[in-house]
């Protein structure tokens, strides 16, 4: 019994530690009030034909009191903790994201875990994961391992898990996964030349869809190769590689894309493509944004959306509906406020000089980071639509949780280092 | 550079593209995306204004506006519990087609778009359909104007009927009019000649409308416009005068004309077969248009402006009118006839076979002689007797204010040396030509347009059907002792115990008139009679009645005419 409670006892020391201090780091938060309030008050209109309980607006409260409440308990969380049995949340990370291959189909994807009446994502906090092991591993270096096989090492702890979510088919958040290495490996101190021949193949790729931004962009690698590489035994395979990129990216095309993501890729190309299909999501959302001007059309006037021409506008598109409705003044606020929230946890990371606390806030940094550019680039036919929300503004509840948990425990390291 | 300065510097210009783009389509773009929004979603609606009303000279109502329905179906509010059997059975539209339609509908992009189910269903099918709207979700109903012709004089060739404009290249009558696909038009009779006056101007309202078709009211920043209705018409027809007509037409073929001689104004206007305007509302149905076009009796063919008959012995007005005014025959000049007349090796007969006797002009109006006219034309400058015919508006349209008139042929000279050579044609053409046979031909109205200025001595107006419209004024002057002949002459058609026109008789009004029969080479002769009725010293009634194969002039045309005359005594006054 003793030694039971004991064993207890010491699990639970592991997991938990009462802080020295809880501050609120109001440059992180108070960017989140704000974002909350535009979220609710864009819901509260467009949810106004649904009865008061089953509104997203309603819904969306009760999710940020259950989101304010896990920021609180995160504060009891020994952050060490993530440090110390990373490599465990690594491997269950994969576990769980690979069980979802045998889980029922949800429309037309396997996203989901689902335990009898209950289901999760689990790639959703996974995210988070993702972080903590890749901070371990960079923070475990003390300039003992090759540069460039730290780098393909982090970036294959990175892709696996990209990779299983993208077969899901979740591209958004295999786009989050393989992003947020990057950042990481740059805060750690990785030559930028490195970084960039990692990337370059896959501008390759990408660039090789029109042969004149080919052209430029073999132009552009070509002198950062010429400046940045010494040895010219290196640098003409990098080149030749990235060539050979450009010249597989049809076979990738073909083989490796699902035809709806296909369909999104070109409808980002031409979105007059297809009006009525997939580019129907990005005209509207476009015509909206343009719609709203300078000060928008009033809060529960925007009539792209109040009149449903915007599709998912409580969550994918919540931007659009803002642009609509609040104008490039709420967009500006937006931006604004997650400019400084993102300020506030960069100068944070800088200043810890606990190399694993200050990786993991560049980490969450990161996350936050990429939902908000992806989805606010789909939103004006910048990028292809993926399905990724906007951080504190979409409707939706696990998503709003982790977002909260990682402001919780961006403000527990704070805390606890400064 | 510190690193955190670097990524920050890195993110700011992130950002910064961001907000460029966003600027780029709120500010610089904002105005094509505005009127792109408002395309989405502010439609107009046009509000259609009802077509004028159509009125009798009584101000009884002949033809009026009623609604009839285009049922439709939106695919995606149709749900497990739709009814088809009672769509069906209502429209007659088979179940499966139905199931069909909505099934494809809603695998389509536009499942909230309606999908057309049945047009043109009257009001009695869609209260039915109303009735059980709970077991038919996702049904609607749109308007769509028609006529209804509520009196019973039918009045078809004059009415005419409307159509919808199909595609915008078709003819569409009014150019100047604004059409738009859907509308409808007046595509013959008074609903075309009148269309600018009917059809009156259609609102438009601009109205807030969701992805999903549903109306959220008024758009607030554009008012638009009322509809303007479509003016009243007063015809000057007599509905109960009409419809008398149209029931003493009945299986039989013929055009009857009733004017009123000072004004021109037009009374009754019967052409039979007629159809029934009442048989479809819309666009013709193909299969009744077929018939009606096939039909030998041709209904479709006004008879009263485009029937071209010979004018047979209504035309000897003419002659005598002629001989009359140019003095070149005196008073006891006189013909005796036999019943045949020989010029060079050619016969020509008399109807009576017995033959007149010794014959004057008088005699021989209303006696209908042809020995008698024979005889005069042969005394006559033929470039005068087309010129007389001219006189009496003949070989000319009326103006009457319908399409498709035919002007008839008075053949004169330079014609009949076109049509059989200059030696190809003598004196024996006119001998046709003056009893009203061979080359000539006449419409009903010209015929009653002749009593018109008989009745008048030569002050009427052109025939028209628009009541209290400023017509045209036709004088033909002639000699007042030639007016005083053709009066005379006529009642004496009449009214004399030898009056081949006793049967038109009215007794206690003044009844004038003159028969002819025209020979026909299809079958029984035409029957002609023209003549118009005097109360208090003023004509109130001309009318010219045409029945085809109603045999000589005495029999169907002037029992017709007697029972108008009747009708006229008691209930026409100017």
């Amino acid at each position: 019994m003793l030694r039971k409670t004991l064993v207890y006892n010491n699990i639970l020391s592991k997991i938990f530690q009462v802080p020295d201090k809880i501050v609120f780091r109001w440059g992180i938060l108070f960017p989140v009030l704000i974002l909350m309030c535009i979220s609710l008050i864009t819901l509260k209109y467009t949810s106004v034909n649904s009865s008061f309980f089953s509104s997203t607006f309603t819904k969306q409260i009760v999710w940020f009191g259950l989101g304010s409440f896990v920021f609180v308990l995160a504060q009891w969380i020994r952050i060490q903790y993530f440090q110390e049995y990373a490599f465990h949340f690594y491997g269950i990370l994969i576990i769980f994201i690979a069980i979802t291959y045998i889980m029922p189909v949800i429309g037309g994807s396997q996203r989901w875990v689902i335990v009898g009446p209950f289901s999760f994502q689990p790639s959703e906090v996974g995210k988070l994961l993702l972080v903590f092991v890749i901070a371990r591993v960079l923070a475990d270096q003390k300039g003992n391992m090759n540069e460039i096989k730290l780098l393909l090492l982090i970036l294959f702890m990175a892709l696996v898990p990209a990779l299983i979510v993208f077969k899901q088919p979740d591209f958004g958040t295999a786009i989050v996964y393989g992003f947020i290495a990057l950042p990481m490996l740059y805060w750690s101190g990785i030559r930028s030349y490195y970084l960039f021949s990692v990337i370059a193949p896959i501008i390759s790729i990408i660039s090789a869809f029109n042969i004149y931004i080919f052209s430029i962009w073999m132009g552009v690698l070509v002198m950062v190769i010429y400046f940045n590489q010494p040895k010219i035994t290196m640098g003409v395979p990098q080149f030749i590689t990235n060539i050979g990129c450009g010249i597989l990216s049809p076979f990738i095309w073909n083989n490796f894309l699902y035809s709806h993501q296909k369909e999104r890729i070109l409808t980002l190309l031409n979105p007059m493509r297809d009006p009525h299909g997939a580019g129907y999501q990005v005209i509207q959302s476009i015509i909206a944004i343009g719609s709203g001007g300078i000060w928008g059309k009033g809060i529960g006037k925007g009539t792209q959306t109040q009149l449903r021409y915007l599709p998912v506008r409580d969550t994918d598109f919540i931007v659009s509906v803002i642009g609509e409705e609040m104008g490039l003044l709420g967009i500006a606020v937006i931006l604004g406020v997650f400019f400084t929230m993102l300020y506030w946890m960069i100068v944070y990371a800088g200043i810890i000089s606990n190399k694993f606390s200050s990786l993991t806030l560049i980490g969450f940094a990161s996350i936050l980071f990429i939902h908000l550019i992806v989805n606010m680039g789909m939103t004006v036919g910048l990028l292809p639509v993926t399905g990724l929300p906007a951080p504190f503004l979409s409707y939706g509840g696990s998503f709003l949780l982790s977002c909260m948990l990682i402001l919780a425990l961006s403000t527990n390291i704070v805390n606890h280092h400064i | 550079m510190p690193k955190f300065k670097k990524v920050q510097l890195v993110l700011a210009g992130i950002f910064t593209i961001l907000f460029f783009r966003f600027y780029h389509l709120q500010i610089y773009q904002h105005s094509k995306y505005e009127e792109k929004a408002g395309n989405n979603s502010v439609r107009k609606i046009s509000i259609h204004a009802p077509r004028g009303i159509i009125y009798d000279r009584n101000g009884i109502p002949i033809v009026d506006n009623r609604q009839i329905y285009d049922l439709a179906v939106i695919p995606f509010d149709v749900t497990s519990q739709f009814d088809y059997q009672m769509v069906s059975k209502q429209t007659g539209v088979s179940s499966s087609e139905l199931q069909e339609k909505i099934t494809r509908g809603k695998e389509s992009f536009h499942r909230f778009r309606p999908v057309p189910i049945k047009r043109h269903i009257d009001f009695e099918t869609r209260s039915h359909l109303e009735e059980n709207k709970l077991s038919l979700p996702g049904t609607i109903f749109s308007e769509f104007p028609a006529r209804t012709y509520p009196d019973k004089a039918k009045l078809t060739h004059v009415l005419g009927y409307l159509r919808v404009v199909m595609d915008m290249t078709a003819s569409i009558p009014n150019q100047g009019l604004e059409y738009k696909l859907g509308d409808v038009f007046g595509f013959s009779g008074i609903e075309r000649i009148y269309e600018s006056i009917l059809r009156g101007n259609d609102g438009t309202e601009f109205r807030l409308v969701d992805i999903y078709g549903i109306d959220h009211g008024v758009y607030q920043d554009n008012p638009g416009q009322q509809p303007v209705p479509g003016k009243a018409l007063h015809l000057s027809i007599d509905s109960k005068l009409q419809s008398l007509i149209e029931d003493l037409f009945s299986g039989k073929k013929g055009a009857a004309i009733c004017m009123m001689p000072t004004s021109g104004e037009v009374l009754a206007f019967v052409s039979a077969p007629d159809y029934d305007l009442n048989s479809f509302a819309g666009p013709v149905p193909i299969e009744l248009w077929e018939g009606w076009n096939s039909d030998p009796e041709k209904p479709l063919i006004n008879r009263g402006i485009q029937g071209l008959y010979p004018p047979g012995s209504t035309f000897k007005l003419l002659a005598a009118a002629l001989a009359k005014e140019d003095g070149v025959v005196d008073k006891n000049w006189t013909v005796n006839c036999n019943g045949v007349y020989t010029l060079g090796d050619r016969d020509f007969h008399c109807w009576n076979d017995a033959g007149h006797g010794t014959v004057n002009m008088d005699e021989a109006i209303y006696q209908s002689c042809n020995i008698y006219f024979y005889q005069l034309i042969q005394k006559l400058s033929y470039k005068n007797w087309t010129g007389m015919a001219e006189k009496f508006k003949f070989g000319v349209s009326s103006g009457i204010d319908l399409l498709g008139e035919k002007r008839g042929l008075v053949p004169g000279r330079s014609y009949m040396n076109r049509k059989y050579g200059k030696w190809g044609w003598a004196t024996g053409n006119l001998l046709t030509f003056v009893i009203g046979q061979g080359d000539v031909l006449v419409t009903p109205v010209q015929v009653a347009q002749m009593m018109n200025i008989i009745a008048t001595r030569g002050n009427t107006k052109t025939p028209h059907l628009l009541l209290d419209s400023p017509a045209e004024k036709i004088s033909v002057s002639l000699k007042p002792l030639t007016w005083d002949f053709l009066q005379q002459s006529t009642w004496d058609v009449v009214n004399h115990k030898e009056g081949t026109g006793k049967a038109a008789k009215v007794i206690g009004s003044e009844v004038h008139g003159k028969t002819g029969t025209a020979q026909n080479p299809h079958g029984e002769d035409h029957s002609w009679f023209a003549g118009y009725l005097v109360k208090d010293n003023i004509p109130i009634l001309s009318l010219a009645v045409l029945v085809e194969h109603g045999g000589k002039g005495s029999v169907e045309a002037a029992i017709i005419s007697h029972k108008i005359f009747k009708y006229a005594q008691k209930n026409i006054s100017l």
